[in-house]
């Protein structure tokens, strides 16, 4: 089997973990393939640099907004002094630029497997009702606004606390109409207009992880239900799960749009009824749960990218137990120093 | 104090302070400032010395030297 | 054998902040030498710094793509030159050469318009203010006259009684696309009814003729769907006082408001990510008229782009005057062209490119301004290699909106020259003088000094 060098990007396994390291783990359990993993890293402090049993090589990246030029030399390097095959983008502010760029990066020999920037439009709360509506699945009563009085109007309409949040980043629940115009004010300033009001519905939050093949085919998909968040509300024990109202809605969300590349449906499950929060165009940072309940997503979508033989099993047993834990590593300077001084380690 | 003493200092430019933690990146020129500044040389003295190493003129260097060095204070390591 | 000399620079690594990128010179840097061909060099020798520099291909390669975005997608289209974006001569005739009617709105941009040759019915007179005078001039010369208000269609019943003829005009309409803030101080608004009710009054005074709507939805809209909205609306309305009032709409003006790929500040997204490609809007633009246009009807689309006609067409040269270090370790660069010339530096992020190689690594720098005033920023936090004086920075996209918003503060304004198709430079505006300022200031006699010294 030809070796594939994978970047994977999103190696911050910090307290709000980027999910990275869960890919690269994914991707190596497949023992059919012969995979070697890049760090593709933003900041030197990133823990998946000085993980060395998972990835072999990192590199510090641009960051996209710097654009496309200093991204794609920065690719071409790696693809050079390295060699990179494939790339698992894993944070939302690179997909923008995978997405547009896909085409461009493929023809440097560097493969991706993202959805296009039309599908990841998709995913701007503005339009989550249009999409909750076409593949079957309810959501919280929700107001777009952008004035200060929309918001206030908003509020009064759907009673409080309200959920506050920015068209693609940051949501704050807010208990009184002087904290929703605050956070209002807060998102507007770092991320613009518009500003998506949302009734908070209360239930069990549960997730599904899948991965489109942009030809209306499912490459896999696992539920969970979340059993305890950290305090940054980031899932730390879960469970699988098989809610068919939330499968179904992520079959047809695939199904609708030909949805390319890797997904999560954040949803809540309230008195029977299913709601959608939010859809994240990529891998969650629990990812790797699926593969350890035998469903290995990103080695599917690495299988598909590069036609190779994919497992036709897409079942998996529920009422398993994902469960975090803290780790520590001890090592040297010295790899921070590399990274620091001169990029890479 | 001249903090710089105690600084551990990588030629590749990585300067670690083991008293507190910090660390630093630094570029050729400014490694070779910080060396200096070791052994105690004076601004005027460095910029003298650097001169007969490097291809650019004294007021700029003088200039330069100045410069870092008030970067030096602005992190507390002079 | 000296060692070749790289400015020293040293960086504290903060957490958070570990991004080599940050600093490292190959990714981040952009070197530009020259412009169309013209290197900074010669330019800045010649026509000295700051310097304003557009480029006549730019602006003519500009046109014609958003031109057929629209022209070949609907067979009815004419663009009008936005004069407030930036009225020197030259800009505008270059535009006018491209086939552009022009877009004004106020009485000195008529002027301006009409000595440069325009025709008075290749004229389209907006905004909230016109004097009487200025509507009786532009009537007779033929103008497309937009009504804002309810004022203005009194003052030109009475401009038709005074010519003694009936007069073609446009109606100014707001509305609700989704956009916000809703621009709603110009025209009548449609949703409420008001639009109607201005034409109802216009067909009853029997003096004006309806032959055109326009509606301007917002500036730097990153949102195509909106125009389709718009579109929308406006046509229905359209064939609402066709019907009713038996006015027949010969154009539709969509007005503007196209963003160009400048990065406003405080947005995440390079503009190349951020921004839609012109096609995006000409798409749901036209295909709103098709789907909403009753079958044979093709009345004229105009529209009043500025922005993304000419911004990217216009740099400031800047020369690097000194450099200090901020309390905070930032390193800060006073180079000779503020705020004063730059009035988008507001609400832009430039781009700013150096017009030499340079060694060293990246710092985090500020670029001030050269006046004495603490508003004057160029940019409040990029990365820059370290600099030399005289080292210059190439600003851009300046070509919308600094030509006409610049203030006459303390300083002369600097030459603005073109860089011609055949690569010729030409002056398009000199530099000022002393005598640009005081021409039309006046000393009362008992006030000169050299009186009373004699």
């Amino acid at each position: 089997m030809r070796e594939i060098i994978v970047g994977v990007s999103g190696i911050n396994a910090v307290d709000n973990p980027g999910p990275g390291i869960g890919v690269a783990r994914a991707l190596l359990d497949d023992k059919d393939l012969n995979v070697k993993i890049v760090g593709l890293a933003y900041d030197g402090m990133e823990p998946g640099i000085y993980l060395d049993w998972l990835i072999d090589r990192s590199y510090i990246m641009p960051y996209p907004s710097g654009g496309y030029d200093a991204f794609i030399k920065r690719l071409e390097y790696i693809k050079a002094s390295f060699g990179l095959d494939f790339i698992i983008p894993n944070l939302d502010s690179e997909l923008p630029l995978y997405a547009k760029y896909s085409e461009k990066i493929e023809k440097l020999g560097i493969g991706v497997f993202v959805p296009t920037l039309k599908q990841f439009h998709l995913r701007a709360k503005n339009r989550l009702a249009e999409v909750a509506e076409k593949i079957g699945i309810k959501i919280p009563q929700t107001e777009v606004v952008t004035s200060h009085d929309e918001l206030v109007e908003a509020v009064e309409k759907i009673g409080l606390p309200v959920m506050v949040k920015g068209a693609l980043y940051k949501a704050y629940r807010a208990h009184t109409t002087q904290q929703a115009i605050e956070y209002y004010n807060k998102i507007v300033a770092e991320w613009g207009y518009p500003i998506v009001v949302q009734q908070v519905v209360s239930g069990e939050e549960m997730n599904v992880v899948g991965v489109g093949d942009g030809e209306g085919n499912s490459l896999g998909m696992l539920g969970i239900r979340k059993l305890w968040i950290t305090s940054l509300g980031k899932i730390w024990t879960g469970v699988s799960i098989r809610n068919q109202k939330m499968l179904n809605a992520a079959s047809s969300f695939i199904h609708t749009y030909n949805w390319k590349g890797a997904f999560e449906l954040e949803c809540i499950s309230n008195n029977g009824d299913v709601y959608l929060i939010e859809i994240n165009p990529r891998f969650p940072a629990w990812s790797y749960f699926a593969a350890g309940v035998g469903l290995n997503l990103p080695s599917n979508m690495l299988r598909k990218a590069f036609g190779l033989p994919i497992s036709q099993n897409m079942d998996y047993k529920v009422g398993k137990l994902y469960v975090r834990y803290t780790y520590e590593v001890i090592t040297d300077l010295q790899p921070f120093q590399e990274i620091m001084t001169k990029g890479e380690w | 104090m001249n903090r710089s003493q105690q600084l551990a200092i990588s030629e590749n430019g990585f300067i670690f302070d083991p008293t507190t933690g910090e660390s630093f990146t630094t570029n050729q020129t400014g490694l070779a400032i910080l060396n200096r500044l070791k052994k105690n040389e004076s601004s005027m003295e460095i910029a003298l010395k650097m001169r007969e190493e490097f291809e650019v003129s004294l007021e700029e260097l003088e200039r330069d030297v100045a410069d870092f060095i008030d970067h030096l204070r602005t992190y507390g390591l002079m | 054998m000296r060692m070749k000399y790289e400015t020293p620079v040293i960086q504290k690594c903060q957490t958070g902040l570990m991004n080599k990128f940050g600093s490292c010179p190959h990714y981040s840097r952009k070197i530009r030498t020259g412009i169309d061909d013209v290197s900074i060099d010669n330019l800045v020798e010649k026509y000295g710094s700051p310097l304003f520099v557009f480029s006549e291909k730019t602006l003519r390669e500009r046109f014609r793509e958003i031109h057929r975005a629209f022209s070949t997608r609907y067979p009815n289209v004419t663009f009008a030159w936005s004069y407030k974006t930036n009225y020197l001569p030259a800009i505008c005739a270059v535009f006018h050469q491209e086939g552009a009617i022009a877009e004004v709105v106020s009485e000195m941009e008529y002027d301006k318009a009409r000595k440069l040759g325009v025709p008075g019915d290749k004229i389209i007179f907006n905004g909230p203010y016109k004097s009487l005078h200025a509507l009786e001039k532009a009537v007779s010369e033929g103008a497309m006259v937009h009504i804002d208000h309810l004022d203005e269609i009194y003052d030109l019943e009475k401009v038709a009684d005074k010519l003694g003829r009936k007069i073609k005009v446009a109606l100014r309409l707001n509305m609700d696309t989704g956009i916000r803030p809703q621009w709603s101080r110009f025209g009548f608004n449609v949703d409420s009814g008001q639009a109607m009710m201005a034409a109802r009054r216009i067909h009853h005074g029997g003096k004006l003729i309806i032959n055109g709507l326009h509606c301007h939805i917002g500036t730097f809209i990153l949102e195509p769907d909106a125009y389709g909205v718009q579109v929308e609306k406006m046509l229905k309305l359209a064939y609402q006082i066709e019907d009713q009032f038996k006015f027949g709409i010969e154009y539709i003006d969509i007005g503007g408001g196209f963003p160009s790929k400048s990065k406003l500040k405080g947005t995440y997204l390079s503009p190349d990510l951020s921004v839609p490609a012109i096609d995006d809007y000409a798409e749901k633009i036209t295909s709103a008229f098709y789907k909403n246009l009753r079958p044979g009807d093709f009345p004229r689309l105009i529209l009043e782009s500025g922005r993304v006609m000419v911004d990217e067409a216009g740099y400031l040269i800047t020369t690097i005057h000194s450099s200090k270090r901020m309390p905070d370790g930032r390193k800060a660069y006073v180079v000779d062209a503020g705020v004063n010339i730059l009035f988008t530096s507001f609400w832009y992020k430039f781009k700013l490119e150096i017009d030499r190689e340079v060694q060293g690594v990246n710092e985090p720098s500020i670029v001030y301004g050269p006046l004495c005033m603490n508003i004057d920023v160029i940019d409040e936090g990029c990365l820059l290699p370290p600099l030399n004086r005289g080292t210059r920075l190439i600003v851009s996209p300046v070509g919308a909106y600094n030509v006409t918003q610049w203030l006459q503060f303390i300083s002369y304004r600097p030459n603005v020259v073109l860089t011609g198709e055949n690569g010729k430079v030409d002056v398009i505006r000199e530099a000022e003088d002393l005598l640009d300022i005081e021409r039309r200031e006046r000393l009362p006699e008992h006030l000169l000094l050299s009186s009373k010294s004699s």
